[in-house]
């Protein structure tokens, strides 16, 4: 079985990516991470923890869209990629994927995450 | 063995000696709520406390595994002498990227809760102590004293006064007249809230960790939805921060009752059996996996 960071690596190989991390919406909390991390990662991983829940607050479950899957950010120069993967008990885990917009788009990113995100809690 | 006078060197140094020595053994911690930290080649691989629950007790309460799988695995792996993470992914019950996630939140949860109460003297043992459930690789513990700090600092960011684990919690008027599921485990939250229970029984009760329980009540807090009283002198367990050892209660119940004192009434206690020792007499005899650590 390979461990979390070496399911995470497997991102690395993604045209463009820099950095996949995982993060715990609950707490904020970086579980596990590969690639390249900024100083600031540990503030920014608590800010989309807190921006997956207020986007599950405003269309989660019981709403009329359904749960909230994924939250995609697009910058001048990075893409970032998040999915939500179900984990019980808790709110679940967010995989943030950081990739440079200059080397991919928002669809071939998306569609390279969801192929690999499955497997990072199998 | 080594004891280390906190007043002469902190906590967090003597955790930087184990890591910068590889040390492999157990850092026993005293105070409250005190706990244990195991370390291999220096890196963290399970902390326990009473302060927060384990792994064991959150798969359990949350209903993640039944306690009858659970049973099941740990009666194999000890007859296999294999190790608990491991009969846990083979049987399919959790994957073992989630179980190592798992393992880490739980940890990192542990440490917060063992260095946000009082220490007061720590000693490491040169031990192979067997712990059931260990995260392999073992995480480094510069990064979880950060996240311990982050997570202080950002329950201090809240308005009003600091939340303790050991604040009692109750509804207001304005929960008892919630309409639809608030969602986001606060229904739970405020389906055990009853005026007695802490804020860390709150989390052993509802099998989330500490943290997460503490950060959601402060949220709750601030809606209006609970309330959080500090503990009394008396009611504090031994060791636990501003606790004096002698003092008198002179606090109520909740409800104005005179509060009911571990030493005083019920029947007389023969000499050298003491309630905690029949209680530690009957632990033995259940089964390993409900020896966890029970909120009441």
């Amino acid at each position: 079985m390979p461990s979390l960071q070496e399911s995470l690596h497997r991102f690395l190989a993604v045209d463009g990516v820099r950095m996949a991390v995982l993060i715990d919406i609950a707490t904020g909390m970086i579980v596990q991470l590969a690639g390249k991390a900024g100083p600031d990662l540990a503030v920014t991983a608590s800010c989309v923890a807190d921006e997956a829940r207020a986007a599950r607050t405003a269309l989660g479950p019981g709403q009329p869209a359904g749960d909230v899957d994924g939250i995609t950010t697009v910058t001048t120069t990075r893409l970032h990629i998040a999915r939500i993967l179900r984990s019980h008990p808790g709110e679940g885990l967010l995989l943030l994927v950081d990739v440079e917009r200059s080397s991919s788009n928002v669809a071939l990113a998306s569609l390279r995450v969801d192929e690999l995100a499955p497997a990072v809690l199998a | 063995m080594d004891t280390v006078d906190p007043s002469r060197a902190p906590f967090g140094d003597a955790l930087k000696e184990c890591v910068d020595s590889k040390f492999c053994g157990v850092l026993w911690v005293e105070g409250w709520p005190g706990g244990a930290i195991y370390l291999e080649d220096g890196r963290i691989i399970a902390c326990h406390t009473p302060g927060a629950p384990s792994l064991e007790v959150i798969l359990l309460r949350s209903g993640r595994i039944s306690e009858s799988d659970w049973n099941a695995a740990f009666t194999a792996a000890a007859v296999s002498d294999n190790q608990m993470t491991a009969e846990l992914t083979s049987r399919g019950l959790v994957g073992a990227g989630e179980l190592e996630a798992l393992l880490r939140t739980t940890v990192a949860d542990a440490v917060f809760a063992l260095v946000s109460g009082r220490i007061a003297s720590w000693r490491t043992e040169l031990s192979k102590e067997s712990y059931s459930l260990l995260l392999s690789p073992g995480v480094n513990a510069a990064w979880l004293l950060a996240e311990a700090t982050r997570r202080t600092k950002a329950l201090a960011a809240f308005p009003g006064p600091a939340l303790s684990a050991l604040d009692r919690v109750a509804l207001t008027s304005a929960a008892a007249r919630r309409g639809p599921p608030l969602g986001q485990g606060r229904d739970e939250i405020l389906a055990l809230a009853d005026g007695r229970r802490t804020a860390r029984d709150l989390a052993f009760a509802s099998g989330c960790g500490l943290y997460t329980t503490m950060l959601q009540l402060i949220r709750m807090r601030a809606d209006g939805l609970v309330v959080t009283s500090p503990p009394s002198r008396a009611s504090k367990p031994p060791g636990s921060p501003e606790a004096e050892p002698g003092t008198e209660d002179s606090d109520g119940t909740t409800a104005g009752l005179p509060r009911r004192r571990k030493d005083r009434g019920g029947l007389p206690q023969p000499s050298g059996l003491s309630r905690r020792n029949v209680g530690g007499s009957l632990q033995m005899l259940r089964p390993r996996s409900e020896r966890g650590i029970k909120p009441d």
